[in-house]
């Protein structure tokens, strides 16, 4: 009940206070203040959605991501910068301390600019490759623009991009209209490593590759930095903590001009792109607008007939049952919802000691489930081992805050009057009637033995005679 | 032209310096070799082609030295063990199964080898893996067996062997009957039986014999108590130099000791002992008064000298002990 | 002093009433002395605080004060006694003069030293689960498990426990409790030992006093036992280990023994069968008693001693007592089942096979029949050790428990169990330690071995064997000291009695009578006593030669005395957990990292903290800083120390896997290269690695950390798997910042480390004690953004990051 209560209250806050689950204060870095003209229609997006905006530019002395070892801000874009440099205030590691810190992160690069080294260091440890020499263009001599780029073809048209996997939820392009485009125009293109952190949202289509513009066209065959699939244009990491970096290969995806451009491919009709909605999907993703579950509370209890049900015991008994349940709701843009695992996905409960003893589904509870929680719970028998162990949540998916939950509970073994008395046994009456047939042979010969008379005695007397 | 081939195996086959054999070549040629004498002995040639690469066998080979003016020790008592490791398993694995081959190379037949692998100790057995098949290893470089702790049995050879040959069969070591040893065994049996039963009447009285048991329970007293087993399990020396040539009798230290040492203590407890046994029970015997009061000084004198003299000795073990007796200080 | 007032001191020692009575006194006045001379300890640690060797005891001046003064008390009582007693009689002479002076030299001024080898810290378990028996009652105390132990695997305390102690204390506890005297369980398992000191002291009388007619044996023999250094060592205050209890039990379990088999009673069989009951409950050396009773009935079974008394009292001894130790869970059905409780089965029913056969022979007086009967019975005793054997090897019957074994095969446990092999009480004994422990004993106790033969009569028979065997077992493992000193202090103080009643007979013979007898005397005592007794006590004539042996003697005892009180002020009385050293200019130091550490543990870690150390710590750790351990001093489980092993001594790469799935939050190592303190891990570190490769064995190999000549080093020529061990970096890492460059120095092992010391990425320093005898890393947690730690700690110390294609030549490319 009180559990209830406090996550009631702490809706109420959540809706009061920001938009975003983790804070309201967003920093953007442009190249200098004019440029944000350019991306008046996302800022004002983002700002209408909440977020309150501070403009800065990366050589600006009052610019700094920490304030008395406190985060300063809670988001932050960068804008690709024509300098080499960011400057000391946004070094690769200060960026990897905001996220250490549960900042998060909405990066965008752009072919025209080369990315400063700290980025690439940055991008580095994320395990997210660039182009060698940090300037790379995307082309694909299929899916173009033929209205704004008919000879470069370096302004791709991709369809909303459908879900990564078929047990993931798609929340970047989910009731898109079939026909809108996304337009992705002078891009860099990224390689992601093969860790489970990382998770591209756009990727390239097959036919495109990624060139060095500087360099003449038919060298591109010798040293491909990446082409097709493999070639990342909108990336995403999700660090341990939840905190979230976006890597955006093209920043005019988010300009106006893209906004309401119409694009239309070779040989299709013009259509307008897809390009807002799915920079307000990215960028809300980014700033844990969507896709951020909590977990309300956790619950579990012995399930006995008789038995008290007091709630998280810390101890049990060897072949109890017991009962889990786990609450779990999902923030999506302005409320929390029950959180409704995907249809293909399964949320299973592990009870673990060094390796799991169990792995369950954790099925949905409509009883103790209202619209803004979900009860996921699942009831089993303990096995036979005693020990210390953990009832262990470990729901990790791409898109999705990270979620490892560990309770502990000692499991004891059978006390001494927790088994069955000898005589329910029916394999020990045998025994049982042998002590008692023991017992009453002792007795009868002791009566035997001390009611009989000696007879040494008379013969004696006999003899005396 | 298909007997070509054939012929060409066949003169491989006869062991003379062959050319690149495949390796299935090589493995049955060797577990012929090996049927008809086990284990295979080796010399250099034929050294290196059983261990050429790719091979899809695997090779235990013991690389020792036999002969006696190498002195190694260690090499002629592990040989027997590892002629009965190899009988068994050639004789369990006729057909080849575990694709084993086990070979010996002597120092005297392959000195090159020795040097090339620069093998100062010996024996030293390697275990090449097989570089192809299904038992395929990482590294072609063979695993080392190193006889750290004295000659190891067959058994922990086999068993060391197991580990390394996964998922293969392993003939178990099968020791002959030692028939020598069980004639002997029953005839000693018998012939002591029979001893026993001819001598009881004159051995009865010794068995009975008081003075016998104490004479040996006191005695085996004194050897527990002066850090016999000590001796037993620490294979301590029996006496060692000190550094200037001469010879200590006394370890230093208060954990340590020398065979000699204990025999001294021994000693010097019985003297102690037999002094204390003589005062309660010889001394009130003796019917002249003279003759006892001599002994009593005597007896006495001995237990006093030889108590400050222990004393002195356990100061040495264990500096700072603040007793002691006269003469001894 | 002129002779009349002689005649009157001794005639008050005459009367047979005013005797016992002071007998009763001086062996309270013994009792008392043992007790005290055991709380030395407490009453110097006191100003140190540390408590006597094990468990601190808080400093009050009141009871400092209380306990100085019984001291006091007892050691001017004790003066007194002897001054009156020099006179008085030979036995009251020989009785008081030792522990009145055990008092006074007591008293004198001490010194401690370093004792590195023994750190005892299972009574900070016993002193856990008492106080848990006492908080929750017996029953939850008999069910309890205990989940801050053997993390993750938990420990079935109550069930793998002996309850005695715990019990004994708690009993005691709640008894002052109804006797409406507050009194804190703490001071209970302080004290606790002391008392039974006192008891056994009372013990020793009662078992001697069985041996021998003379009055003052029994005496000699409570004081010995009193002042015994090898039984102190068990038995100072604060020692709150089974032993503390087990000596008395045992000595006293042997007292009931002899007395059922002399008088043949049941009564005391079953007295017997009830103490053995409590000793089973009490402590695993049990077993010494069940070889050692079977043995003596089997010994005097061969010298055709069977009699109706032996049968009585051994059968009865073991019905009650097999049925009495199976009550305990954690013995169970071993009794039935394993292999070092099977002589005492054999026995029993072999004794119930003589029995028939004596009755029969009894009925039918044939020769032959006779003949047969006996090689039936022999044929049988055969058959069942045949039998045996067999069941053993089909598996039936347990064979010996490793821990037994290894005391018959002494190589075993080196090669088969070096868990067992590596605790230090388990080496073997070398002489000076015998001597240290009984020092003037150890050359009367062949003397009194010997005395018994002189009238080999039952007890005496059990005497000897119990000397064997005990000096046997002593020489092979230095703990079972503690069962060899009992047997010592009889057999001593029978020599040394009749030595003294020998020598101070204040009548003297007269020269003339006896030559004239002596040969008549020496026909009938002849063939079966002793060669040395077949001639005639005569007696001792003058009073020089009495005078030289009694002097002599007194010189001995003093002695003897002053030895014990040196033993015990030096080596038992100095707590294990606060070592105290001197300075140069004299003036002590002490040493205080241990509890400093704990102290740290305690305060600045979450309550549910997993340490993981090397078991010897587990129990201090539990005990002193309150956090879930790995491992601890109760090695019940190989593996799992195996695992612990194995985690010390791999990669950090190999061992970081295994702390996870351990859970463990913190590392702790004991490091003594910068104080030379000797005890510490990286010497243990072999054993570390031996117990490791018992279950890794191509994983971990002790080879490994050799040097190609075979040396163990630390130092540059050190082995890259020393190098690379966790041991080896968590002993050494920061070492040598403490020196200038290349001046880092191992004083332990004498040796120079390296110029660059090793460097950690998968834990890091927590806290280093002020002497870095203790040092405790934290565990890292996985990197948030899943690199490895060591390219993680490569970007924070500043390296950037090579780029990724020359990393690893072709890129793998994503699937999903």
């Amino acid at each position: 009940m009180r559990s209830l209560v406090s996550f009631v209250l702490l809706l109420l806050v959540a809706v009061v206070s920001a938009i975003s689950t983790t804070g309201n204060r967003l920093l953007v870095v442009l190249d200098d203040v004019a440029e944000k003209e350019g991306y008046s229609k996302f800022l004002g997006d983002l700002e209408s959605r909440g977020l309150t905006l501070s403009i800065e530019t990366p050589k600006s002395e009052s610019l700094s991501l920490f304030h008395l070892g406190e985060r300063a801000y809670d988001h932050v874009i960068l804008f690709p910068t024509k300098a080499k440099g960011l400057g000391p205030s946004l070094t690769a590691n200060i960026l990897l301390q905001f996220l250490g810190a549960n900042g998060n992160i909405l990066l965008t690069l752009s072919s025209g600019s080369a990315t400063p080294s700290a980025l690439v260091s940055l991008l580095a440890e994320l395990d997210i490759q660039l182009p060698a020499d940090r300037t790379g263009l995307v082309v694909d001599h299929f899916n173009y623009d033929s209205a704004s780029a008919p000879d470069t073809h370096d302004v791709l048209l991709l369809p909303p991009p459908g879900p990564l996997r078929s047990d993931i939820k798609d929340i970047f392009s989910a009731g898109a209209p079939a026909d809108q485009l996304i337009a992705f125009p002078h891009g860099v293109g990224a390689a992601l490593g093969a860790g489970e952190l990382l998770s591209p949202i756009l990727r390239a289509p097959r036919t495109a590759y990624s060139y060095n513009p500087k360099e003449q066209s038919e060298a591109v065959v010798d040293d491909l930095f990446a082409a097709g699939e493999q070639l990342s244009l909108v990336s995403t990491f999700q660090a341990r903590n939840s905190a979230r970096f976006t890597l955006v290969g093209a920043a005019e995806l988010f300009q106006d001009k893209w906004f309401d451009a119409e694009v239309k491919k070779t040989g299709g009709k013009a259509v307008k792109t897809f390009n807002q909605e799915f920079a307000k999907r990215v960028s809300g993703w980014t700033f844990q607008e969507i896709g951020v579950l909590r977990v309300n509370w956790i619950e579990h209890h012995l399930n006995e007939v008789g038995a008290s049900n007091e709630s998280n015991p810390k101890i049990y008994r060897i072949k109890n049952d017991v009962t889990y349940t786990i609450s779990l709701s999902e923030w999506s843009w302005t409320a929390w919802n029950a959180f409704s695992v995907p249809k293909n996905d399964a949320l299973q409960l592990e009870f673990s000691m060094l390796s799991p003893f169990h792995r369950l589904p954790l099925r949905l509870n409509a009883k103790q489930s209202t619209a803004e929680q979900a009860a996921y719970t699942s009831s089993f028998k303990l096995p036979d081992q005693h020990g210390i162990f953990n009832f262990k949540v470990n729901y990790k998916r791409p898109f999705l805050t990270n979620i490892e939950e560990k309770n502990t509970v000692s499991v004891r073994h059978m006390a001494h009057d927790e088994w069955p008395r000898s005589f329910v046994i029916s394999g020990a009456w045998p025994w049982i009637a042998g002590i008692g047939a023991t017992v009453t042979g002792w007795l009868a010969f002791c009566a035997l033995w001390m009611y009989s008379a000696p007879v040494g005695g008379k013969k004696e007397s006999k003899k005396t005679q | 032209m298909r007997w070509l081939p054939a012929f060409v195996s066949a003169l491989c086959a006869t062991g003379t310096l062959a050319a690149k054999k495949s390796t299935e070549q090589r493995f049955n040629e060797f577990h012929t070799k090996s049927l008809a004498s086990t284990p295979v002995k080796l010399l250099d040639a034929n050294y290196r082609e059983l261990t050429s690469t790719p091979r899809d066998y695997t090779a235990a080979i013991l690389l020792t030295a036999l002969d006696a003016r190498f002195g190694c020790q260690l090499c002629r008592e592990f040989q027997p063990e590892w002629d009965l490791l190899s009988k068994s398993w050639i004789k369990g694995d006729k057909a080849g199964e575990s694709r084993l081959v086990l070979a010996t190379l002597d120092f005297s037949d392959g000195r090159e080898i020795f040097m090339s692998l620069g093998l100062q100790t010996a024996p030293v057995l390697f275990l090449f893996p097989p570089t192809t098949g299904p038992h395929a290893a990482a590294s072609p470089e063979p695993i080392r067996y190193d006889f750290v702790n004295g000659p190891q049995s067959a058994e922990q050879i086999h068993a060391w062997l197991s580990r390394h040959l996964p998922d293969r069969p392993h003939p178990p070591v099968k020791r002959p009957i030692n028939w020598i040893k069980w004639i002997f065994t029953t005839v000693m049996l018998s012939g002591t039986v029979t001893a026993a039963v001819v001598a009881w009447p004159y051995v009865l009285p010794i068995i009975q014999n008081r003075n016998v048991w104490a004479a040996i329970s006191l005695i085996s007293i004194l050897l527990f108590t002066s850090g016999h087993m000590f001796n037993r399990i620490r294979g301590v020396p029996y006496v060692s130099g000190d550094g200037r040539g001469g010879i200590s009798y006394f370890a230093s230290g208060f954990q340590n000791q020398y065979g000699m040492e204990t025999q001294i203590v021994a000693a010097m407890y019985g003297v102690l002992s037999f002094a204390a046994i003589a005062l309660t029970i010889k001394v009130p015997r003796i019917a002249d008064p003279k003759a006892q009061s001599v002994a009593v000084l005597a007896w006495g004198g001995a237990l006093f000298l030889m108590y400050s003299f222990l004393l002195s000795i356990f100061r040495v073990k264990n500096a700072g002990y603040p007793f002691a007796l006269p003469p001894f200080m | 002093m002129s002779a009349d007032t002689l005649q009157v001191l001794a005639s008050a020692g005459k009367g047979e009433s005013t005797r016992t009575i002071l007998r009763f006194i001086i062996l309270s006045l013994i009792a008392g002395a043992a007790i005290a001379s055991r709380l030395f300890s407490v009453i110097r640690k006191c100003p140190l605080s540390a408590g006597s060797q094990l468990l601190s005891w808080q400093s009050r001046p009141s009871r400092r004060g209380q306990l100085s003064g019984l001291l006091r008390l007892s050691a001017f009582w004790a003066a007194l006694l002897t001054a009156a007693s020099f006179q008085v009689s030979r036995a009251l002479f020989t009785n008081v003069g030792s522990p009145s002076l055990s008092q006074s030299c007591a008293r004198a001024e001490r010194q401690s030293r370093m004792v590195a080898d023994n750190p005892l810290v299972d009574p900070w378990f016993n002193f856990r689960a008492t106080k848990y028996l006492v908080a929750n009652g017996f029953y939850k105390f008999w069910d309890w498990f205990d989940d801050r132990t053997w993390h993750p695997l938990g420990r079935v305390t109550g069930g793998t426990l002996y309850p005695g102690l715990m019990v004994t204390s708690g009993a005691i506890y709640h008894a002052l409790r109804a006797l409406t005297i507050p009194v804190d369980i703490r001071n209970i398992c302080v004290l606790l030992a002391p008392a039974f000191s006192g008891l056994t002291a009372f013990a020793a009388y009662l078992l001697t006093n069985e041996m021998t007619p003379s009055p003052s044996a029994g005496l000699l023999a409570a004081i010995f036992m009193g002042i015994a250094p090898g039984y102190i060592s068990r038995s100072v205050a604060g020692s709150y280990d089974n032993e503390a209890i087990a000596i008395f039990l045992l000595v006293f379990t042997f007292f009931l023994w002899i007395r059922a088999l002399k008088q043949g009673s049941m009564l005391w069989g079953v007295l017997c069968a009830l103490f053995y009951g409590y000793m089973v409950a009490s402590w695993g050396g049990y077993a010494f008693i069940t070889c050692l009773l079977p043995l003596h009935a089997f010994v005097l079974i061969c010298m055709g001693r069977y009699s109706t008394r032996l049968y009585v009292a051994y059968t009865t001894w073991y019905a009650l007592g097999t049925l009495a130790s199976m009550q305990i869970p954690f013995v169970g059905f071993l009794p039935v089942k394993t292999s070092e409780h099977m002589p005492a089965l054999g026995i029993f029913g072999f004794l119930q096979l003589l029995a028939f056969l004596d009755y029969v022979r009894s009925a039918i007086p044939s020769r032959q029949f006779q003949t047969f009967l006996w090689l039936f019975a022999g044929g049988t005793f055969g058959l069942g050790l045949a039998a045996l054997v067999v069941a053993t090897s089909a598996g039936f019957i347990a064979p010996w428990s490793g821990r037994f074994y290894s005391l018959w095969d002494t190589g075993y446990a080196k090669i088969h169990i070096p868990i067992i092999a590596s605790v230090s009480e388990h080496q073997p004994t070398a002489w000076p330690a015998f001597f240290f422990d009984l020092n003037m004993l150890i050359w009367l106790f062949p003397a009194g071995v010997y005395l018994c033969f002189q009238n080999l009569a039952d007890e005496h028979v059990f005497i000897v064997v119990y000397a064997l065997f005990g000096s046997y077992f002593a020489g092979v493992m230095v703990r079972l000291m503690l069962t060899l000193t009992p047997v010592v202090c009889v057999a001593a103080a029978i020599s040394a009695s009749s030595l003294l009643d020998t020598y101070l007979n204040v009548k003297s013979p007269n020269a003339e009578e006896h030559p004239a007898d002596d040969n008549t005397d020496g026909k009938k005592s002849g063939k079966t006593g002793l060669k040395s007794t077949s001639k005639p006590v005569v007696g001792i004539y003058g009073w020089l030669s009495k005078g030289t042996v009694a002097g002599a003697m007194t010189v001995y005892l003093l002695l003897f005395v002053m030895h014990c009180t040196w033993v015990t002020s030096n080596a038992y009385s100095s707590p294990s957990v606060v070592l105290a050293s001197r300075m140069p200019d004299g003036s002590q130091h002490i040493i205080d990292d241990y509890r400093e550490a704990y102290q740290w543990l305690r305060q600045n870690t979450k309550e549910d903290a997993k340490i993981m150390s090397w078991w010897d710590y587990g129990y201090q750790i539990g005990g002193m800083a309150d956090r879930p351990t790995l491992v601890d001093n109760n090695t019940w489980n190989n593996t799992h120390i195996a695992t612990v092993g194995k985690a010390m001594s791999s990669r950090e790469e190999v061992s970081y896997p295994i702390m996870r799935q351990h859970e463990v939050d913190y590392v702790l190592v004991v490091f003594g290269g910068l104080l030379g303190y000797s005890g510490d891990d990286i010497n243990k570190f072999l054993w570390m690695v031996r117990i490791a490769e018992g279950i890794w064995p191509d994983e971990v190999k002790e080879r490994e950390f050799f040097t190609p000549r075979g040396e163990y080093r630390v130092d540059g020529e050190a082995t890259e798997t020393m190098k690379n061990s966790l041991m080896y970096k968590m002993s050494y890492y920061n070492y040598n910042s403490l020196f200038p460059p290349g001046q880092a120095q191992d004083r332990v092992r004498q040796s120079r480390l390296p110029e660059v010391g090793p460097s950690l990425s998968t834990i890091e320093e927590a806290f280093t004690s002020e002497n870095w005898i203790i040092r405790i890393y934290k565990v890292k947690d996985l990197d948030n953004f899943g690199r490895d730690h060591a390219s993680a700690a490569a970007f924070d110390r500043g390296l950037k990051k090579k780029k990724a294609a020359k990393k690893r030549g072709p890129r793998q490319l994503r699937v999903d």
